[in-house]
């Protein structure tokens, strides 16, 4: 019903071409979009997909001015039928409403209520429409019951719902989001999702969500495009649907049993971060063999991280006891890319650790394998968060280690990213190396994983092989 | 739960009451040095903080509080000749009683104003604060908020990188304790380089954030209110005011009547005092009361 309203598109692109400014590393740089149109009616709920790099981003951003990139720009874009250009900062926040990636970067107050308040005391609104909004607002997403709370509180899933809130609370009429849920968990994307969904059908907002991963979206779509060379070209929305893309088609083949000898055994730990903070591990129970993968699944606070700095040493127990017999030899892969990389170059960064026995070849020849090696010369902190996360991996990787220790290694990968990795893990468990891996992604889990422990309640609630694992899943099932 | 307790002395009036409430509490203590104000402010500040931050909380800050006043009690007779009153020798140095009082109450007063210090923040909670700024200064306050936030993050990544580089025990040495000094330092200029550099990469981010939801789109910026000032809010703030003036001209007389040098005068018990002691017992009082209440209903 939301879409036979108004004649005037919510969005429309014509011939739009895009390239970066010129700097030092490409003086002539290539276009990033090019001759690309699209018309996005209003009440519509549209997909962008593509991989990473393939201009999702800018194009999103170039349908907002203030946060445009710099670069010359060619063909037009509007907005409810007026062309970006002409819209100032203040009509352009009023209309159109961007969420971004990362839901901790884009929250800028301390408290909840302050936030949501933020863009409403940008535009110089009354008290009186502030305080029905905001409480429309809450009333809407349910956020009540934390309304009072910190930001620094909230959990993932909680603070890209209040980015989502905080964006439409000015009511803007177009929604822009980029990859807004390649961060969350699973239950907290399905969540959110149907939160958008809502609001594009109660609210009639036209929602255009950028992503890598449609699958969980498809449903609530209209339309989907796909960029390719740089322009979206409509596709079917059914062709978007299919299982596990690329990871599915890596074989069950190669990963046996594992029937290694005992290396890793964590028995009745207890973990809590303060003193009187809650034990976020409660008599946790684990056993790793050489050879084996097991994936660590449950929801967020369910303490899986924290299992795997247990087993790492980083994280002390309180109770209980940990025998590592490679805890000499062990590498262990942050949910932060970044708190591995500190050097100058990429090349810098893959030989950093070239002390533990690998050459410049070796370290040559993974990054080529992992689409890293046109950005060996560039600052690690100039390429794209799936660059980083591959450069980390690669990096740990090199040390050849005999226990690898992973956290959610697919965090905003795209699907030839996550075969790589996939590939990658499943080499080194060939080769004898014990791997602990915790993940959201369930396509991976069952590519890469013998064998799957499912926590909850900071205990190890089940250990299984990984095929009955999945099979027998309610959650985890699908 | 002691913080939730003890915000119950304040919590129903707008921000202005407390902030009277503890301009007005310090000031004078900084300014009146005189034993039984001194003693009055201590007891009273101890009590809130029992109050609203918890015994516990309490005790671990005296811990290192109390050795801080004896030593400002003991280190001052040994530098200050004046008195008249020696109490004993100490090899050639005469111990003398003035400059024990006068050290006593330094270190009295010291301890009150951290105490009472601990006890503002307390209640009046950066939040609060900065919603009360944020509405005549708002790139001030959004700056002093981001500010705050930057720090904790800060130490909490430097941890973070830390321990992730221990943990990467197959790198060969990187991360390892046993690596030499220059090394040791040559891996922490780099990760406070690095630290830096993912903070600034994150504020772009957020700068990009602030400015899709139209930072800086109008000068005439709104505020929201989240505490309205009512007529009982000014009523009280007014009550506390003259509350403060009175025990400000009553702290003048006892100041006047008091010396530490050459000789300490007697004190003499005056209704003067009163009206500090109701003051400094005010909100710990109305806690307490509250507890009670609830005890009783619950």
């Amino acid at each position: 019903m939301a879409s036979s309203r108004g004649e005037v598109p919510a969005l429309q692109l014509d011939g739009l071409g895009f390239s970066y400014a010129a700097a030092e590393v490409a003086p002539s740089p290539e276009p990033v979009i090019c001759s690309a149109s699209l018309t996005v009616p209003q009440g519509a709920f549209v997909l962008l997909v593509g991989d990473t790099g393939s201009g999702k981003t800018t194009l999103m951003r170039l349908c907002k001015p203030e946060i445009a990139p710099e670069g010359s720009m060619r063909g037009t874009v509007r907005v409810l039928g007026r062309d970006v250009h002409e819209l100032d900062p203040m009509a352009s926040a009023r209309s159109v409403g961007y969420v971004f990636q990362s839901p901790d970067n884009q929250i800028v107050c301390d408290s909840v209520c302050h936030e949501l308040a933020f863009g409403l005391e940008n535009l110089g609104v009354p008290q009186d429409q502030m305080r029905r909004r905001i409480a429309e607002t809450c009333y809407f997403f349910g956020i009540e019951p934390w309304f009072h709370a910190r930001c620094a509180e909230l959990s993932g899933g909680q603070r890209q719902l209040l980015a989502l809130a905080s964006a439409l609370v000015m009511r803007p009429r177009l929604l822009l989001l980029d990859e807004p849920t390649s961060m969350l968990d699973p239950v907290a994307e399905k969540s959110f999702l149907s939160l958008l969904f809502r609001v594009n059908r109660e609210l009639g907002v036209t929602v255009v969500v950028a992503t890598h991963a449609p699958q969980a979206m498809v449903d609530y779509a209209t339309t989907a495009f796909r960029m390719e060379g740089g322009a979206p070209r409509q596709v079917e929305l059914g062709s978007l649907r299919g299982g596990h893309g690329l990871l599915g088609r890596i074989g069950d083949d190669g990963l046996a049993e594992p029937s290694g000898e005992l290396r890793v055994s964590l028995g009745d730990a207890w973990y809590r971060y303060e003193r009187d903070g809650r034990w976020v591990l409660r008599s946790a129970d684990l056993s790793l063999r050489a050879g084996e993968v097991r994936a660590l699944v449950g929801g967020n606070g369910s303490g899986k991280s924290t299992l795997l700095m247990a087993v790492a040493g980083i994280a002390r127990l309180q109770r209980g006891r940990l025998s590592n017999a490679l805890s000499r030899s062990q590498a262990y892969l942050p949910q932060s890319p970044k708190a591995l990389l500190s050097r100058e170059t990429v090349e810098a960064e893959l030989m950093e650790w070239s002390a533990s026995g690998y050459g410049r070849d070796e370290a040559l020849a993974l990054a080529s394998a992992l689409g890293l090696a046109s950005a060996l010369g560039r600052h690690p902190y100039d390429l794209s968060g799936g660059q980083q996360q591959l450069l980390a991996f690669a990096k740990v990787l090199l040390t050849r280690p005999r226990l690898l220790l992973l956290d959610e290694p697919t965090k905003g990968l795209d699907d030839a990213a996550r075969v790589l990795v996939a590939t990658r893990v499943r080499d080194a468990a060939r080769s004898g190396c014990a791997v602990l891996v915790a993940t959201h992604d369930v396509a991976f889990a069952r590519v890469v994983a013998t064998s799957c422990s499912l926590l909850f309640d900071g205990q190890v609630s089940l250990t299984q092989d990984a095929r009955s694992f999945f099979d027998e899943s309610w959650v985890w099932g699908a | 739960m002691g913080r939730r307790s003890g915000q119950t002395a304040f919590e129903g009036v707008h921000l202005v009451v407390p902030a009277v409430y503890f301009v007005g509490t310090i000031g004078l203590g900084i300014f009146v040095l005189q034993p039984v104000y001194v003693l009055l402010s201590v007891v009273g500040a101890l009590l809130f903080g029992g109050c609203c931050r918890g015994w516990r909380a309490v005790g671990r800050s005296l811990a290192w509080q109390a050795p801080l006043v004896m030593l400002v009690c003991l280190v001052n007779p040994l530098f200050s000749r004046s008195g008249a009153t020696t109490l004993a020798w100490l090899g050639p140095l005469p111990l003398k009683l003035e400059p024990l009082a006068f050290g006593a109450c330094m270190g009295g007063m010291l301890v009150s104003m951290l105490q009472w210090v601990s006890n503002a923040t307390c209640v009046l909670t950066q939040d609060r604060v900065m919603g009360m700024a944020g509405r005549r200064l708002p790139v001030v306050g959004t700056m002093v908020s981001m500010a705050v936030q930057l720090l904790p993050q800060l130490l909490r990544r430097h941890a973070l990188v830390a321990s992730a580089l221990d943990a990467c025990t197959a790198s060969g040495g990187g991360g390892q304790p046993s690596a030499s000094g220059r090394a040791r330092l040559g891996s922490y200029v780099r990760s406070s380089t690095m630290l830096m550099s993912w903070a600034m990469e994150d504020s772009l981010e957020r700068s990009d954030a602030m400015r899709a939801r139209g930072w800086g789109a109008t000068s005439a910026r709104s505020h929201y209110r989240t505490e309205l000032l009512r007529s009982r809010d000014v009523l009280y703030a007014s009550a506390l005011a003259a509350m403060v003036g009175a025990n400000v001209v009553l702290a003048i007389v006892a100041v006047g009547e008091w010396r530490f040098y050459p000789q300490l005068p007697t004190l003499e018990p005056w209704w003067g005092y009163a009206p500090y002691a109701v003051l400094m017992a005010l909100p710990s009082v109305l806690a307490l009361a509250e507890r009670l209440r609830w005890n009783r209903l619950g």
